[in-house]
């Protein structure tokens, strides 16, 4: 064991290794788009030039992550334990739920700007980037507790929240760690994602915009790699103290027993009310936050404003022309882009079982890219690329292929030595096996991996629309917030909340055809 | 004795409503156990054995017949802290201590469990872990935890004391030898004890009354008194007497 660790580790240093030289040796000559990727050292020597302007930005990044992550995760984890205790409560925000998860932030970021003050609309989009996924993990963590711990709790006269302090919460505390090791990174994005939308003078995104029209290659990749490496750094704090967490308190024997999925629906008019009171929850909460923010009509649009503008008033027809225009633009970019990401991963993933070796090489480095705010990093892209349609397929692809690689990878691997045993005792041919085993195997990951990723290669065409190519939705967004037409900025927010959510049901509606068949 | 017994089931029935077919789990169950004896319930998988005594906890509910533990409600009764437990797994809290997983009951009952530091350590001397007390459950083999679990039921002095197979995942070897203690333990403390098991010597050696249960659907068939003076010794697995009343249990469970 320890030896093989050690035979790993020097394999991963050497891999590292070859990535600085041949990209060291591709920065000197000047091979990407002509200087557009610096060798290591070039960027090495701006950051030097600049280390006058990191302290401030990085602290103003890391503050805002810091801020937003513990309020995200503070509300999430109530979240949870409400969820957990009130299944109707969890019904009810479904909706909610699902819009955190796939709201484009680069959306967000405007009105969030208009309503809140300071430093709160940075904040409130941080915390929006690490609720859903601490949420997620607290339910799943909370649900699968030690019925038979429960019972003896319950058998001196506990009740729920008795059986919830006692046994529940600290049963779930290694779920919501590893759930916290993957929002920590989030926050992060979610912080530079509110800096690109947000304005304001300070913070990592700030400084990548302000230095992206200056065309200095070596300054930007000195900023995508100071973030990269906060975010990586955020995600391995996490990683260390959940270790040290599960190491001591292991559950001693598996349970068999499967918690309780919670009452059964009641009669169809029950369950018609409980759907449409979460279909209007997203709403009811938009329209109680302008209420609250108590930002004037002019400015703040509620949900009515928005259905009045984009289909009632006289500005309807011109409002609904720029909208279709640019949806025209910003779904087939998306589609095409998800498509091709998608597939990608998909074909590699399902040929990984011909090619070990390349996995092994291969894999960790698509692990990186989790704790990666790919997204963020699209000034970069912008540089290698230009300002073409090119650019957002780029994004898109590189949004969606990483995770869905690793979520193939791993299901693939997930399938025992002896399944794949039976057709080799047969003779089969690589390409036999491959279609009665890895295809079969990897498909439902891929359904699963198209839920992960369809928001994210949303909000990947946003911001590259937004910052580079004056095309779609992001761009509509952006002009608008310049045109000071709020109505139009309100807009372009609902439609493209809704379009993500859309795309969310979408995948899950042909996820279940296909598992029901 | 008193006219009151400790535990009393009365006509109780209990119906699980599956998809399609309904399980009768238990069918005008009537039990009455009188204070300080030692009653064993024995029967085959699903002749709803551990269902009466989740029942007669509290921890499921029952369509039909009257439930008293010391003339109380269930609930009243479990949350009055006049009752323990112990379930066939030693389910101890993984994160907790030995000294803390005995004082969760104390907890439960919204009691001080620094108040109680005495009964604790003197309960961990009873069932052999001294030395334990810091040890976290992980640490610890089968047999340890069971005694844990064992101390645990006792923490709140209970006058009635509820035992789900709590060796069943023993070896028979730690078996008897857990018997032998779980006698020694019961006898200081002079509680009513019912005691959930599918081991007929188990059930001979420790009680004073074995009910014999039959399954589809779940009833009582038989009540067989055991004789044996107490303080019973190992010696009494050989007797001929103690093989003579197992086959006759055994008559009665399989329906000869």
């Amino acid at each position: 064991m320890a030896s093989d660790r050690g035979l790993a580790s020097r394999v991963w240093l050497r891999n590292l290794g070859l990535l600085v030289l041949a990209w060291e040796i591709v920065g000197r000559l000047d091979l990407v788009a002509g200087g557009a990727l610096p060798a290591l050292s070039e960027i090495a020597v701006q950051a030097w030039a600049d280390r006058g302007d990191y302290p401030d930005h990085v602290l103003a990044t890391v503050l805002t992550s810091v801020a937003g992550f513990v309020i995200g995760n503070v509300v999430a984890i109530a979240a949870g334990v409400v969820f957990v205790l009130f299944p109707l409560a969890q019904r009810l925000m479904r909706g909610v739920n699902i819009a955190v998860f796939a709201l484009p932030a680069i959306a967000i970021a405007p009105i969030l700007v208009l309503t809140l003050e300071g430093m709160a609309p940075r904040i409130t989009l941080a915390a929006l980037g690490v609720y859903f996924v601490t949420m997620t993990a607290t339910v799943v963590g909370l649900s699968q507790y030690d019925t038979r711990s429960a019972d003896v709790v319950r058998a001196y006269g506990g009740g729920a929240w008795r059986v919830m302090r006692l046994v529940r919460l600290r049963g779930a505390i290694p779920d919501i760690l590893s759930g916290l090791r993957i929002a920590a990174p989030n926050a992060v994005l979610g912080a530079i994602l509110a800096e690109f939308g947000g304005g304001g003078r300070w913070g990592l995104g700030s400084y990548l915009l302000g230095s992206l029209g200056r065309g200095d290659p070596a300054r930007l990749w000195g900023i995508g790699l100071t973030a990269t490496l906060i975010a990586g750094l955020s995600y391995a704090v996490f990683a260390v103290v959940s270790a040290r967490v599960l190491g001591s308190t292991r559950s001693v024997t598996l349970n068999t027993a499967l918690p309780d999925p919670g009452p059964a629906p009641g009669p169809h008019w029950q369950r018609a009310v409980v759907g449409l009171a979460t279909l209007a929850m997203p709403f009811l909460l938009w329209w109680a936050f302008i209420r609250l923010s108590g930002v004037p009509d002019l400015i703040a649009k509620t949900p009515w404003a928005v259905v009045d503008y984009l289909f009632l008033a006289d500005t309807a027809p011109k409002a609904q022309e720029k909208l279709l225009a640019a949806l025209a633009q910003t779904l087939p970019m998306t589609a095409a882009g998800m498509a091709a990401g998608l597939g990608f991963a998909f074909l590699l993933a399902v040929l990984s079982r011909m090619m070990p070796g390349f996995i092994r090489a291969f894999m960790p480095v698509a692990l990186v890219t989790q704790t990666m705010p790919l997204v963020a990093l699209t000034p970069l892209l912008v540089l290698m690329l230009g300002r073409g349609p090119s650019v957002t397929l780029w994004i898109t692809i590189s949004v969606t292929f990483f995770p869905a690689f690793v979520l193939l990878v791993q299901g693939i691997q997930r399938v025992p030595q002896s399944v794949l045993d039976v057709p080799r005792a047969y003779g089969a041919s690589a390409w036999a096996e491959l279609r009665m085993v890895s295809i079969p195997a990897a498909l439902p990951y891929l359904f699963a991996a198209a839920r992960l990723t369809a928001p994210r290669a949303l909000l990947g065409v946003m911001i590259a629309e937004w910052l580079a190519t004056g095309t779609g939705l992001g761009n509509l967004l952006n002009q608008s917030r310049g045109y000071l037409d709020y109505a139009m900025i309100w807009t372009v927010a609902a439609v493209s909340v809704i379009v993500a959510v859309v795309g969310y049901g979408l995948v899950l509606a042909a996820e279940h055809l296909t598992n029901q068949q | 004795m008193a006219d009151q017994p400790a535990i009393s089931l009365k006509g109780v029935c209990k119906t699980y409503r599956g998809r399609g077919a309904d399980v009768v789990a238990l069918k005008d169950m009537t039990l009455a156990c009188p204070p300080g004896s030692f009653t064993a319930l024995i029967g085959p998988s699903g002749c709803g054995k551990s269902t009466a005594l989740r029942v007669a906890l509290g921890l499921e509910d029952h369509d039909q017949g009257e439930v008293r533990i010391a003339g109380r409600p269930p609930a009243e009764a479990t949350a009055g802290g006049i009752t323990g437990v112990a379930f066939q797994d030693a389910a101890l809290l993984p994160w907790r201590s030995v000294a803390r997983n005995i004082a969760l009951p104390l907890e439960v009952l919204g009691r001080d469990p620094a108040r109680y530091s005495h009964e604790i350590a003197q309960l961990i001397e009873l069932v052999g872990l001294k030395g334990y007390e810091t040890a976290l459950p992980g640490q610890l083999s089968g047999g340890m935890r069971q005694r844990v679990s064992i101390a645990r039921s006792l923490i709140t002095s209970p006058e009635v004391l509820f035992m789900d197979e709590p060796f069943g995942a023993l070896d028979q070897i730690r078996r008897r030898q857990m018997n032998v203690e779980l006698q020694r333990i019961w006898q200081e403390t002079r509680s009513t004890a019912l005691l959930v098991t599918h081991g007929i010597d188990e059930a001979v050696f420790l009680a004073d009354y074995v009910v014999v249960m039959h399954a589809n659907p779940g009833r009582v068939v038989d009540v067989i008194e055991v004789p044996f003076a107490r303080p019973r010794q190992d010696a009494l697995y050989s007797a001929a007497e103690f093989h003579a009343l197992t086959d006759r249990i055994a008559k009665v469970l399989h329906g000869v």
